[in-house]
């Protein structure tokens, strides 16, 4: 037992060690390991116009995804959850969580097909890749946050808020928001790191000035070792950042609410 | 909070605190629901709703509250038609079976919750809050989150949040039912006592009619959406109004009978005298014996006596309460005696007969 984890762990966090060995190595070929120490694959990628680009780009598509991603996820979710019949419940959830199996190169393909239309010639434009990433990851937050409700069974929550004279308003801020707060987190977290991460519906989506950060890479495999190792350093990095910043962003909801009782 | 601020037993004012009228309610696409329910609470009364689950006294409750909408007749509060107003302007303090705290507050801000909504200053809603809290025990666990509460913890601080912001009523919904049999006994006593402090017209939903007996001024049974009985608690068990009451409320034994003669029923166990009772003969009665009426041994008179062969005998401490299988059916009764039973005699004046059973009536079993 002892061995086959040890094993896993081995096989999980191997590749990411040689990465950031091989990013920091000056040279590597032909060798087990590389030789020389040197920050100039970090410095060689910084000074990359591309990749500064693409790094922004993600950011940008991440952030971007993660608040259209709530702003549709919270009352969608909230109405699959009250949704009066439990066959309307069941189809919603079908619907919904259909974007997981469906492979993104599929949806990758009817978005280059509707908009490269005349009628819709938006592709390549940052608003069809977010648009993009949305679709691709809201099935994740909506399957936490709707799961998240029925376990605090948020419905008795809120017909308790009722009868205690709450308004809509109040129930929404006071109540449904701040019980919410670890799921959307945590669901965010989610959002953020699939979306960092994206590469297929991205790479046949995004225009040449809005590549985001993984179709960029791909371009560092032809270069350098040292330099591919960099890059992927980076987004690495990027993603870990998108993901503790999502999480904090969702939690900060309880200090603006909750604690003013 | 001043809870001496109205008087616990006022003389029976006119309108009532709560009133419902032949109110009619079915679920849609469904039969079941509530059927003209008439209940009337008075000021600082505390009206018990028994009845098995699905009988509508949790919609009735909902009808009430405001969650639902009766489909006919009508909810008055204070006299005041509650047509179209919304559950958060009825101003009732409403306690859930699962209690239904926000887990994201603590004790007191849960407490302070209605206050806050009604924007009562924050310094003011915390003073009272506490003083809600301290009124249940609770005080020392004010900064406490319902995840590190107890059960009966909860059950005083949802308790204290319903009372706080002064409703015109209390619905509490099956309160005790999620809470151990000890627990339970005490909170029965706790929830009387903060009832009467409040002098607060209250409903009682119930399935335990041992709970309903034991706290109640006043207990309604309700069977298939329909109230059965409303009465006293000694009302319903010394005087039930029908077969179905009888059973529910207390141990006992009922059999269907035919009237023989004017002092005497025929029934399945044979015939038993009773107490002249002014009833044709020949009608069809159903007969009711409480199982503490019923005597062990032969008795002297040697009036409806039955011997058998005991088949259970559940020692309960002051009592024993056996089954005596005797020809024709089995009879429950209780007695204080240690030693064998081999017969019982059931003076005639405990021989109670209640309307006559409907067709498709049940075999006679005593209903425990």
């Amino acid at each position: 037992m002892t061995w086959i984890t040890v094993g896993y762990l081995v096989y999980l966090f191997a590749p990411m060690v040689l990465l950031v060995v091989g990013s920091l190595g000056d040279a590597w070929f032909n060798t087990l390991l590389p030789t020389g120490v040197s920050g100039r694959w970090y410095q060689a990628v910084v000074q990359d116009g591309s990749f500064r680009r693409a790094f922004w780009v993600s950011l940008e598509v991440s952030a971007a995804t993660c608040v259209v991603a709530t702003a549709v996820g919270l009352p969608l979710a909230y109405a699959v959850y009250r949704a009066a019949s439990r066959g309307v419940r069941a189809a919603a959830r079908i619907v919904y969580l259909l974007p997981i199996a469906v492979p993104p190169l599929v949806l990758a393909f009817g978005f280059v097909l509707v908009f490269s239309s005349d009628q819709l010639p938006f592709l390549g434009s940052l608003w069809v890749l977010i648009g993009g990433h949305v679709v691709l990851t809201l099935p994740y937050l909506l399957q936490t946050l709707v799961g998240d409700m029925r376990h605090l069974r948020l419905a008795e929550l809120e017909v308790a808020a009722e009868s205690l004279g709450a308004s809509f308003r109040s129930r929404f801020l006071d109540v449904v928001l701040p019980s919410l707060r670890h799921s959307l987190a945590s669901g965010l977290i989610m959002v953020a790191a699939l979306s960092i991460g994206e590469f297929q519906l991205s790479n046949l989506v995004a225009g040449f000035l809005t590549r985001p950060y993984p179709v960029v890479l791909l371009q560092a495999f032809y270069g350098a070792t040292g330099f591919a190792c960099a890059a992927t350093v980076i987004l690495l990095a990027l993603a870990l950042l998108a993901a503790v910043a999502a999480g904090l962003t969702a939690h900060g909801t309880r200090v603006t609410h909750g604690l003013s009782a | 909070m001043s809870a001496a601020s109205r008087p616990a037993r006022p003389e029976a004012p006119v309108v009532p605190v709560l009133e419902v009228e032949a109110v009619t309610f079915t679920y849609p696409g469904t039969r079941a629901g509530v059927f003209g329910v008439d209940l009337r609470i008075h000021a600082g009364e505390l009206l018990a709703v028994i009845g098995a689950s699905g009988c509508g006294k949790s919609t009735l409750l909902r009808l009430i509250a405001g969650f639902l909408v009766p489909d006919r007749g009508a909810i008055r509060i204070e006299g005041r038609d509650m047509t179209g107003v919304p559950p958060r302007e009825r101003q009732l303090g409403v306690v859930f079976q699962s209690y239904a705290l926000f887990p994201h507050m603590t004790a007191r801000e849960n407490v302070a919750y209605p206050l806050k909504v009604r924007d009562v200053a924050h310094a003011e809603r915390r003073r009272q809050a506490l003083a809600a809290l301290d009124l249940v025990g609770l005080g020392a666990l004010a900064d406490t989150r319902p995840g590190q509460l107890s059960g009966g913890q909860q059950q005083r601080v949802a308790l204290a949040r319903a009372l706080v912001f002064r409703p015109r009523a209390l619905l509490l919904d099956e309160p005790l039912s999620a809470l151990d049999a000890a627990r339970r006994v005490e909170m029965r006593d706790e929830i009387r006592r903060l009832q009467r402090e409040h002098g607060i017209a209250t409903l009682h939903i119930t399935h335990d009619q041992e709970e309903a007996l034991s706290m109640a001024d006043r207990v309604a049974m309700m069977r298939d959406g329909r109230v059965e009985q409303i009465g006293s608690p000694r009302d319903l068990y010394d005087r039930p109004a029908s077969r179905a009451v009888a059973g529910f409320v207390g141990h006992a034994n009922l059999w269907d009978a035919v009237v023989a003669g004017p002092t005497a029923v025929t029934t399945p166990l044979g015939r038993l005298h009773t107490e002249p009772h002014g009833l044709e003969t020949g009608k069809t009665v159903a007969v009711l014996v409480r199982p503490e009426r019923v005597r062990a041994g032969p008795g002297a008179g040697g009036v409806n006596v039955f011997r058998g062969r005991l088949r259970r005998d559940r020692f309960l401490g002051a009592v024993r309460r056996f089954d005596l299988e005797v020809p024709g059916g089995v009879i429950t009764g209780e007695t204080g005696e240690r030693g064998e039973v081999e017969a019982v005699h059931v003076p005639p004046a405990h021989v109670q007969l209640l309307p006559g059973p409907s067709a498709a009536a049940p075999a006679a079993q005593p209903t425990t």
